[in-house]
């Protein structure tokens, strides 16, 4: 078993590790309790088998009336077969509702279904994108509500719940999904919303829809006018010349069309409203069945406006939305699920608050719009006149149509490929079309007959538009998951363990550490993911082999190791003393030169301790421990990940980038040495500085890390007087320069080489700091241009 | 003309030139076949062979308007990797290029089928989260094809960007 095994084996004779369970604190665990659904779902549930039965039987009463003699027999038959189907109905009803339970608290969402098979579906909350309610018809009249639940690619259903009880849950969900603390307990006394539109006493209406805005808006569509005037003229035609008969093939479907238009788009749509509340957008609407929605706005992927022509009388337009994942049920019945419409009908004002709040900071008199050439009606005869595309920093644009006059807008971030196309004609006339694909839903943006080499520009530099927002768009999220939005949450655990914001010590790229007592911090991790878990586990195994290795420095030793509150949490020993950069800051240079001696002995101390594998090696991270033949062979594969982020924005910002990277491998390739410990990260903010006989002193080293590999021990040496520049007081250059010649004294002129084949190795090690770390970066470039 | 489909300062990759041998296969093979059904349909049943003639007639001639076609169209076809995206281009009469970023990409696939198979052909196709991407390369050696799918894969994941 090696050092760097992870401490979950319950082998482990040290009594404090622990990773299940939450740490000791006031918050106990309240008893799970599981419920049911409504009672009263089967019956819900069953109501379309209770209907086809009832029709079937009315049928055969009909049916059977004109021959009482040969049917008598048969009823019976058939009422008995009925019945049967109906208990069994009633009976697969009752036990799917007798097994579906479900537990949504402080802790977990779980829903348990299955007799035979069971099903135990854990959603966790951050994985939430949208809550829904939906209410069918038959279900609206019990009072009950379903609750659907989308995380990413699939949809729970929850149903039936009561109604208040579904948007009671709903809101807790969504308040849970956004990375909020709240309890299921304080949702109780929240006022009911209302039964018409489920609007609670807390959204605010940005958009209502009348029922007469909406019919008229209806009958002035074209989706409508059109089929409705072929029926009429059909008819008409048909019905002078007296064969009717003939035409129903084309009457009935056209007939059924318009009755469907109907109730996607009149019924479904009524009393539609778009809401803000505190958790987002919010849809509600229909007449029969009603559908509340949620809007998630992060996953909008492009918008679209359309305006039929006799609704410009009005000043009318439609919008819609491409939200990732929502357009497979598109095909399904509109009704009872989650639609890409976020205004049936709303004039330009209302078009401008809502696509502010979806796309913000969107300004359409801001972006400039180019007219396709004249040569283009020669193609576009019918509306060559209307195409027209355009771009800003953050979104592009393309217009066409006459009839219905449509508008795309798509994100830069948002699109996934371009294309170019050029058909025989267009080829005639130096025209081409772009594509810029979105994806599935009803944005489509084309820019239509460009002359072929503004399509050529306009392609080639979309991509650059696009790759500059998705790096942007990274960048965000980074900052995001660096401050944690789980403010209450980290309270609490912070409260858990006796310490408190005050309390901070440190903060790294990857943890923050704050004071319990003096014996020991609490490390709590930023990031939500598995590999922190994996490091600490590595660390917790290093730290301990090193135990009884004396090298006259205090190391660190991982006491604990948990999560609680979603997040990842070790327990350190305390290093005594002071932050050696913080203390670098006040001393002077009297003081901090003999600290800096003490500083670099520290670091050649560390090339003592015990590697838990031979040979050059990775100690800690993924695939640690991972060994290789040759230091160059083990730096190329740590400068891989870095590179692989920051590789383009290196070539731009070097242009001899190239040359750089070869001559650090054949640097490398001369150097010859035996592996030893290194930290790989040695630097100021990691090391402890306390008072000794003769002055301040360095006594501990911490935060060894991914970057702690068994290899080269000069790479610390380096690091120690490379990484003393990024000190933010005045003469750290000036010290760096003055401890390099220390070093220099003790190993040779020789190591002034291997320093600066190291400045190069860490600038190209640290180089992803461009994208959140502009002060490192910089630091990087230079170390990679000397 | 070329200019505008051209990568930008890159050589395409081409086609292995199996996939043109396979081409010409299927267009000899495939109208020929297609025609001949209802060529001999129409002859049994009306008795008027001369009809059949000539639908094999328009067959043959379909068949070296292809076999004209093919090499153009093989021809047409290239790919290039460059830093950041993958370009496409294909297409005689209706050309198309379509530029893929790495970051965009969910899904590399490798197919072969039996025809392929035996030409020693795979193609790798390329999906996002967006249907009407559609960026396909056929004909490519197995070898070409694999190394085509690890490396896309491998940027994909150093490029990949969220939704």
């Amino acid at each position: 078993m090696t050092a760097s095994q992870p401490p979950q084996h319950t082998s482990s004779p040290d009594p404090v590790v622990t990773t299940a369970g939450p740490p000791p604190g006031p918050a106990d665990r309240s008893l799970k309790q599981t419920e049911r659904p409504h009672p009263l779902t089967p019956f819900v549930r069953g109501w379309l088998i209770f209907v086809a039965i009832a029709i079937g039987w009315g049928r055969e009463i009909v049916t059977s009336a004109g021959e009482d003699q040969f049917n008598a027999g048969g009823l019976t038959w058939i009422l008995a077969i009925l019945g049967v189907i109906v208990v069994l109905a009633a009976v697969t009803g009752f036990v799917a509702w007798y097994f579906t339970r479900f537990v949504i608290d402080d802790e977990e969402l779980r829903i348990e279904t299955g007799w035979i098979f069971k099903k135990s579906t854990k959603i966790p909350f951050e994985r939430l994108q949208s809550v829904d309610i939906i209410q069918p018809l038959a279900a609206r009249m019990f009072g009950l509500a379903e609750l659907r639940l989308d995380a990413g690619n699939s949809s729970t259903k929850l149903r039936y719940l009561s109604r208040g009880k579904a948007s009671r849950l709903r809101d807790y969900l969504l308040t849970r999904a956004h990375g909020e603390r709240a309890s299921v307990r304080d949702l109780d006394q929240q006022a009911a919303a209302s039964i018409f539109t489920d609007l609670g006493t807390t959204d605010q209406p940005l958009v209502q829809v009348s029922p007469q805005r909406l019919i008229l808006s209806f009958l002035l569509s074209s989706e409508w006018l059109i089929p409705a005037a072929m029926t009429i003229i059909i008819f008409v035609v048909t019905a002078s010349l007296g064969v009717v008969p003939f035409a129903l093939g084309a009457l009935i479907p056209l007939i059924i069309g318009i009755l469907t238009l109907i109730w996607r788009r009149v019924i479904g749509m009524f009393n539609f409203t778009l809401a803000e509340s505190p958790r987002g957008l919010r849809i509600t609407r229909g007449l029969t069945n009603l559908t509340s929605q949620s809007v998630p706005i992060n996953r909008i992927q492009g918008v679209k406006t359309s305006q039929p022509l006799l609704w410009k009388l009005q000043g009318w337009y439609r919008v819609d939305v491409d939200i990732l994942g929502y357009a497979q049920g598109e095909s399904e019945d509109n009704e009872s699920n989650a639609s890409s419409v976020l205004l049936p009908v709303a004039t330009l004002d209302e078009v401008e608050v809502a696509i502010g709040r979806v796309l913000p900071g969107f300004d359409l008199d801001a972006i400039e719009l180019h007219p396709s050439p004249t040569r283009a009606r020669w193609l576009r005869w019918f509306d060559f006149w209307t195409l027209r595309y355009g771009w800003d920093e953050r979104t592009l644009i393309t217009e066409q149509g006459w009839f219905t006059h449509v508008r795309d807008v798509v994100p830069h971030a948002k699109t996934q490929s371009v294309r170019i196309e050029q058909g025989p004609l267009q080829r005639l006339l130096r025209l081409a079309d772009v594509h810029v694909h979105t994806p599935r839903g009803p944005v489509n943006a084309v820019a239509h007959q460009l002359d072929e080499r503004t399509a050529r520009e306009l392609a080639l530099s979309q991509l650059d538009r696009a790759r500059a927002a998705r790096a942007a768009e990274r960048q965000r999220r980074a900052v995001e998951t660096v401050r944690p939005d789980d403010h209450q949450g980290e309270t609490e655990l912070l409260a858990a363990f006796g310490t408190s914001r005050d309390q901070l010590l440190g903060a790294g790229g990857e943890s923050e550490v704050f004071a319990i007592d003096h014996e020991r911090v609490l490390r709590l991790y930023r990031s939500r993911h598995e590999a922190p878990r994996h490091t600490a586990g590595q660390l917790h195994g290093l730290y301990r082999s090193w135990a009884g290795s004396d090298i006259g420095l205090e190391l660190p030793l991982i006491l604990d190791i948990g999560e609680r509150n979603g997040r990842f949490f070790t327990v350190d020993r305390r290093l005594s003393g002071r932050n050696f950069s913080g203390w670098l800051q006040h001393a002077d240079m009297a003081e901090r030169r003999p600290a800096l001696i003490s500083f670099l002995d520290a670091t050649e101390r560390l090339q003592q301790l015990p590697s838990p594998v031979p040979g050059f090696a990775r100690l800690v991270g993924e695939a640690a421990p991972q060994q290789f033949s040759t230091l160059v062979e083990l730096l190329s594969s740590m400068l891989q990940g870095p590179l692989r982020s920051s590789r383009s924005q290196l070539e731009r910002d070097i242009p001899e980038v190239a040359e750089v990277w070869n001559r650090l491998h054949g640097e490398l390739a001369q150097r010859s040495v035996a592996p030893a410990m290194v930290h790989g990260d040695v630097c100021p903010p990691n090391a402890y500085i306390s008072q000794g006989p003769d002055g301040p002193v360095v006594t501990g080293i911490g935060d060894f890390s991914p970057h702690t590999v068994h290899a080269d021990p000069v790479l610390d040496v380096a690091g120690a007087v490379i990484f003393l520049e990024l000190e933010p007081y005045a003469d750290a250059a000036a010290d760096a320069a003055w401890l390099e010649a220390v070093a220099v004294e003790r190993h040779g002129r020789e190591i002034v080489r291997w320093i600066d084949t190291y400045r190069r190795f860490y600038g190209f090690y640290f180089s992803n700091a461009y994208a959140f770390d502009p002060h490192l970066y910089a630091w990087c470039l230079r170390q990679l241009s000397r | 003309m070329e200019e505008l489909f051209a990568p930008p300062a890159y050589q395409w990759q081409r086609l292995s030139p199996k996939y043109r041998s396979m081409r010409r296969l299927t267009s000899l093979v495939v109208p020929p076949v297609l025609f001949t059904i209802p060529a001999v349909i129409v002859g049994v049943t009306s008795g008027r062979w001369w009809i059949s003639g000539l639908i094999w007639a328009a067959a043959i001639v379909i068949v070296i308007a292809r076999l004209g076609f093919v090499t153009r169209s093989w021809r047409s076809w290239g790919y290039v990797e460059r830093e950041d995206d993958l370009y496409i281009t294909h297409g005689v009469m209706f050309r198309s290029l379509i530029a893929v970023p790495y970051g965009r990409m969910q899904l590399v696939e490798v197919e072969s089928g039996p025809l392929e198979r035996a030409f020693d052909l795979a193609s790798v196709t390329l999906k996002t989260a967006s249907p009407e991407t559609g960026a396909k390369i056929p004909g490519l050696r197995p070898d070409e094809a694999t190394r085509l799918r690890d490396r896309l894969t491998e940027l994909g994941e150093a490029h990949a960007s969220g939704l």
